[in-house]
């Protein structure tokens, strides 16, 4: 940190907060290269799991918005990053062409 | 066992302390600052009152995480040497001790003081509201903040905006937007919807992770919100 100050702990809702974001941002530069060529497999994969992270993270937002109590955020954060990679691994599997 | 504490006064650089501590059976972090206070080290500075975790007076960073220092066993901490610093997002007077009034002038700016609703040839109503009642359970998680300040200290969102007014203000406010003695919801409510207030709140909830009370500030601000939000599209709201 380049002082004094020490180091701080990262808890899981900022986690889950920073992991939306990232996600966003990554989403950003990765459709640019699908729209240039959509057959590349890697990029297809980083894709799907990126939309799938930045989707199943609002959802996560979105039931403790709608009263979910805030002391299941922990438990949301794990069932958003499992449902994910269900999702992907369901989608990834289900090739259609 | 080896504490490593913020030290900073003015016209001093900040730094990191080492202070070596003869670990004992129950010791707390607490006991362990006295210890270095009363023996090698008089000069410093961290506030502390009632030693039995019950006023919160000794709210400080320790290991990266807002605790107690009263509440926190030695024993509980991962081996290794100890950092404790003052709490994030409050002016630092000296070491440890941070000016607490940010917490008093943000429940003034969110108005977060108690209104009585008067009636025309009575006094001022305060009514109890009983404890089974409807009204008296939405709030009974809110009401017994201590005003530590932890949880100003955890939000990221108030140390990005001086002007959010972070949780233990909007926790208070929820109690009062609740309280049907209170005669300033309507003027509130309208300030909760400017832009550095409800809107401001990620729902990171590292407020409820670190409230030495067990509240969830994270839960009033969402319940605050809904209810503004309701409000915005035309569904009155008490």
């Amino acid at each position: 940190m380049g002082s004094a100050e020490a180091w701080r702990d990262t808890k899981a809702g900022m986690w889950a907060w920073l992991l939306q974001r990232v996600a966003a941002v990554g989403l950003l530069g990765v459709i640019v290269m699908h729209l240039k060529n959509p057959f590349m497999r890697p990029v297809q994969a980083t894709l799907l799991g990126l939309v799938l992270l930045h989707g199943m993270l609002g959802i996560r937002s979105i039931l403790l918005d709608f009263g979910l109590p805030a002391r299941w955020h922990r438990l949301l954060l794990l069932l958003a990053l499992l449902a994910g990679f269900a999702a992907f691994a369901l989608f990834w599997k289900w090739r259609w062409y | 066992m080896v504490l490593k504490v913020f030290r900073w006064g003015p016209g001093t650089r900040e730094r990191l302390q080492k202070y070596w501590v003869r670990a004992r059976q129950g010791m707390t972090v607490l006991d362990a600052l006295v210890e270095v206070q009363r023996g090698s080290d008089p000069t410093l500075a961290f506030r502390y009152a009632c030693r039995v975790g019950m006023c919160g007076s000794c709210a400080m960073v320790i290991n990266g995480r807002e605790r107690w220092a009263c509440r926190t066993l030695l024993s509980s901490l991962p081996r290794g040497a100890i950092t404790v610093r003052p709490l994030y997002n409050f002016p630092l007077i000296r070491d440890l001790v941070v000016d607490m009034a940010p917490i008093k002038s943000k429940m003034v700016a969110t108005k977060a003081v108690f209104v009585p609703v008067r009636r025309a040839g009575e006094e001022a109503s305060f009514a109890a509201i009983g404890s089974e009642t409807r009204e008296r359970r939405a709030i009974d998680a809110a009401v017994e903040c201590i005003g530590c300040g932890m949880c100003v200290s955890a939000c990221t969102m108030v140390g990005h905006d001086a002007r959010f007014p972070g949780p233990a203000a909007l926790n208070r406010v929820f109690t009062l937007q609740r309280d049907s003695r209170d005669a300033a919801h309507a003027e509130r409510g309208e300030a909760l919807l400017s832009e550095d207030v409800l809107a401001r709140c990620h729902g990171q909830a590292n407020c409820t992770a670190v409230c030495p009370m067990q509240l969830s500030p994270t839960d009033s601000i969402l319940a605050l919100r809904r209810r503004a939000v309701m409000r915005l599209f035309g569904f009155p709201q008490r």
